[in-house]
């Protein structure tokens, strides 16, 4: 009998359109459609992608929870034996689609999954020490190149032999240590790579320390009654409705929206989308998370010099570092072009 | 530099510790490692700092049942001791982690008296100097 | 300072009426060498026993492994300040058993002592599972306090390597090694145009069974010093420390230190081999900021332009390794460091307790994580008593035919942070 797979990819793969399609609800199609083609004719006969699965990630990321749940259910029904998702390339939200229910699948049924996503992808980061991220090139062009790394794993999988390590199989590196034996002993390599660094050749390290982007924090704010203010917060604190559909974990996106004239974060105006936490408090009283109330109060009173007239707004939890750098790199300079002085973070 | 006995404080789940420090210094005696770790950096968060690496001995959390720690009161209250702070939390990281491997064995009275005895012997040569 | 360094290369080793090297065989009185222990009246009693490579035999709890050397000519005697009168040592000649070593067991703290097996897989992970071992089984007298009995199982293997190591004084050794390092001044002329490459070494010197000693003295007690490469080679450090098995820097290890082994093999062809500054490992923070500057201060004095850094044990020696590492690299001197790994059960954590950006270049010894299986063992020499409370063992994990599944960190030295192993680890 042959290997089942099924497999995964988004509304522009599965040919239902672009952007405009991205809402799409999942649904299920018999056997092979777009990037599965060229992937079955490389496996051969005993290997069969038995459905294939379709969603469009705007959908998926708004809806994470309904879309993993019945994306679940279609997955069960067929008993695959793999399950593959895209790859993605440098598609952002289909990088995290891919990402999240490839995660789903293994952790729920245990069934071996791969996916493949270009390095910059900010769901590489976000997955590639829970799963196999095949590392592709930025765009779909590099498919037939990736095709062969696909097929080689994908058997493996299905038959549960030795994945070797990251530079052999072409994918991108989960972080995990395994031992081997080394030609030569470390106290010889150490000799052999310190020279190099003497002498300001290029040097390998065994293991690359890991590396926390730090800021240093700005000069103290001398007198809080001069400033302008504004409030920034991963909190996911959104108009009702989330007219800018930001997703509720993983965000790709960020709000800016307005608070003008309002003395308090009315909770018919606001609501919340954020995925990590409790949101019943917040919901009915969003000030727990944009203190408005209590800020127009300091301002009314002087103890503030100004509060901006909006809020900047994303969700935290599950965020790539990635994307919340460029969030911060992009709306850091509306803050400055508006003359705020000082931001308040407000976390959950 | 003078270090001021009441400005230091023992935290610690050793009971020997406990007996040998407790006239002379002020110790807070617990029952489990992982909430000496728990309490020291409750204490860091406050107004004290790091004396002792908070994994001295370097038995890995899940390889001993005792820990001690050595803390001193800051000069003024709230300056945070960013280094104490990054060293707890890097220890109650790694505590997770081995416990994650295997849980501390059930060790007979002979060997927790030996974990006693070692824990002890890594704080008195740095109690006696303060 | 110059040392000849004659290697007997061992190939058995018997017991025998009088203790003798018979061409590449070593022949050791058992009696003598119990007569020898004994002497200490801290021991209730001993028992001496042969593990050769390939055997179906287990030694555990090891507190200590020793490489039988005698000084033959040069000032002092093996293991100054402990065995021999306190007195300078590397000149001259010394002959080491290579190839033997005597291995003590016992109880100490039920814990911290690791495995030995001389066949099978845990094998490949331990240098002594290849060579010829006296084992030393020692056993203390009832309710002998826990640092006098450390203090009497780490001397009593002393004592027993230092009189088999007098059995090859007259040997004609099968090679002879040549190891020379002149003052700084002239060392640093000899080679003008090599890089001068020294070797920071750190001794685990925290408290009970995580002491080293530098000719006697408690490695916490000092700050940090030079040495000159040849005194180690003569027994001027030895271990007083069981750390976890797999980190354990042995006393053999200190004689046969890998990095100025291997810094010797290319000095005055591709590097100058300047020296060695040793420093520890303390508890307090103090200390720690204290001992990396002088090592820094000391690197940078000798104008060196890198250094190689070990470091013995995990989580608080980490942390000064990291300071080294900080320090020196801010004196413009540049650094390598060598340590083991411990990334929790799936190898996915951080495999440090500590890092810093100027550690970017770190050589592996393998991670102690890693679980592998024990068969039963024909033999076992000491006990198995304790294998499920040793360092890498766990409840319930040893079957009634002494098999066991334990990690990789149970076996004495096996990821070793001096770098002696090629067990290394790569990201997956």
């Amino acid at each position: 009998m042959s290997k089942r797979i099924v497999h995964y990819i988004n509304q522009f793969f599965g040919g239902i359109g672009g952007e405009e399609k991205a809402d799409v609800r999942p649904e299920m199609r018999e056997g092979v459609v777009g990037p599965g083609a060229s992937l079955a004719q490389a496996l051969g006969e005993d290997y069969e992608i038995v459905a294939t699965i379709i969603c469009g990630d705007n959908y998926f990321g708004e809806n994470i929870d309904e879309a993993v749940a019945e994306i679940m259910e279609m997955v069960k029904k067929y008993e695959p034996d793999v399950f593959v998702a895209g790859p993605a390339f440098n598609a952002g939200r289909y990088g995290v689609a891919c990402g999240t229910i490839a995660k789903a699948v293994a952790e729920q049924l245990e069934i071996p999954v791969l996916t493949g996503m270009y390095e910059e992808n900010p769901g590489a980061d976000m997955f590639r020490k829970d799963m196999l991220v095949v590392a592709t090139p930025n765009s779909a062009a590099g498919m037939r190149k990736v095709v062969p790394v696909f097929t080689t794993l994908i058997k493996k999988l299905a038959n549960g032999e030795e994945i070797l390590g990251p530079a052999e199989e072409g994918y991108l590196e989960r972080g995990i240590r395994v031992n081997y034996f080394a030609e030569e002993r470390a106290s010889t390599r150490a000799i052999e790579q310190l020279l190099r660094k003497v002498k300001g050749e290029e040097y390998h390290t065994d293991y690359p320390m890991p590396v926390f982007d730090r800021v240093d924090p700005c000069g103290a704010v001398t007198d809080v009654s001069k400033i302008k203010i504004a409030i920034v917060t991963s909190g996911g604190i959104v108009p009702q409705g989330n007219p800018d559909h930001i997703e509720s974990s993983s965000a790709t996106r960020y709000g800016i929206y307005d608070i003008t004239g309002m003395d308090t974060m009315s909770p018919e105006d606001f609501m919340t989308v954020h995925g990590g936490y409790d949101r019943q408090f917040v919901l009915q009283d969003p000030n727990l998370v944009i203190p408005l109330d209590v800020l127009r109060e300091m301002e009314k009173e002087g103890r503030i010099g100004e509060l901006a007239n909006y809020f900047v707004t994303t969700t935290g939890t599950g965020t790539s570092t990635g994307n919340a750098k460029a969030f911060g790199e992009e709306f850091s300079k509306k803050l400055l072009a508006d003359g705020v002085d000082a931001v308040i973070l407000t976390s959950t | 530099m003078l270090r001021k006995r009441e400005n230091i404080l023992i935290i610690t789940n050793n009971e020997r510790v406990a007996e040998r420090f407790g006239e002379g210094f002020q110790v807070e005696l617990l029952a489990e490692y992982g909430e000496v770790l728990l309490r020291t950096r409750d204490a860091l968060q406050t107004e004290y700092r790091l004396l002792t690496h908070p994994m001295s001995g370097s038995l890995k959390p899940n390889q001993t049942p005792f820990k001690t720690i050595i803390l001193e009161r800051v000069e003024k209250r709230g300056a945070l001791d960013m280094n104490s702070i990054e060293l707890i939390e890097r220890a109650m990281a790694a505590y997770h982690k081995f416990y994650e491997c295997r849980e501390i064995p059930a060790w007979s009275e002979r060997s927790r008296e030996d974990f006693r005895t070692v824990d002890l012997s890594l704080m008195e040569p740095a109690i006696e100097r303060l | 300072m110059k040392l000849e360094l004659g290697k007997i290369f061992i190939k058995d080793l018997q017991f025998g009426g009088e203790t003798r090297v018979d061409g590449s065989t070593l022949i050791v009185c058992k009696e003598d060498v119990e007569k020898l222990v004994m002497e200490d009246e801290r021991f209730l009693k001993v028992s001496v026993e042969i593990a050769k490579p390939g055997e179906s035999t287990r030694i555990t709890p090891v507190k200590d492994v020793i490489e039988p050397r005698v000084k033959v000519s040069g000032n002092g005697g093996i293991f100054p300040g402990v065995i021999s009168k306190v007195d300078e040592v590397g000149q001259g000649r010394t002959h080491a058993l290579v190839g033997a070593n005597v291995v003590t067991v016992g109880r100490i703290v039920g814990f911290q002592e690791g495995v030995i097996d001389m066949s099978g897989p845990a094998a490949a992970y331990c240098p002594f599972s290849k060579t010829f071992n006296l084992c030393v089984v020692v056993e203390p007298r009832e309710g002998l306090e826990t640092h006098a009995y450390e203090e009497a199982a780490r001397l009593a293997g002393l004592k027993v390597a230092t009189y088999l190591g007098k059995a090859g004084r007259e040997v004609e050794p099968d090679e002879v090694a040549v190891y020379e390092t002149k003052p700084l001044l002239e060392q640093v002329a000899l080679y003008p145009e090599l890089p001068r490459i020294g070797y920071v070494h750190m001794l685990q010197s925290q408290g009970l069974l995580h002491d080293t000693y530098y000719y006697g003295v408690d490695a916490k007690k000092f700050i940090p010093t030079f040495m000159y490469p040849q005194e180690i080679m003569d027994g001027a450090i030895v271990s007083g420390n069981c750390v976890a098995p797999c980190d354990k820097v042995t006393t053999f290890h200190h004689l046969n230190n890998p990095v100025i082994e291997d810094l010797f093999k290319r000095h005055g062809k591709d590097l100058n081999f300047i020296g060695v500054i040793l420093t520890n490992e303390n508890v307090f923070l103090a200390d720690k900021e204290r001992c990396s500057d002088m090592t820094a201060k000391l690197a940078e004095f000798m104008g060196l332009d890198g250094v190689i850094i070990t470091e013995e044990g995990y989580g608080n020696p980490d942390t000064d390794l990291m300071m080294n590492c900080r320090k020196i690299t801010r004196h413009g001197v540049k650094v390598a460091l060598i340590t083991d790994e411990f990334p929790g059960k799936d190898g996915k954590s951080q495999s440090l307790a500590d890092s810093v950006p100027e550690a970017d270049l770190l050589l592996s010894c393998g991670q102690g994580n890693a679980m592998l299986h024990f068969p039963a063992m024909d033999r076992v020499i000491g006990m198995l008593d304790y294998i499920e409370s040793q360092i890498g063992g766990s409840a319930g994990c040893i079957a009634e035919d002494g098999s066991f599944d334990a990690e990789l960190q149970i076996i004495i030295a096996s990821t070793i942070a001096n770098g002696y192993n090629h067990l290394a680890a790569k990201g997956y």
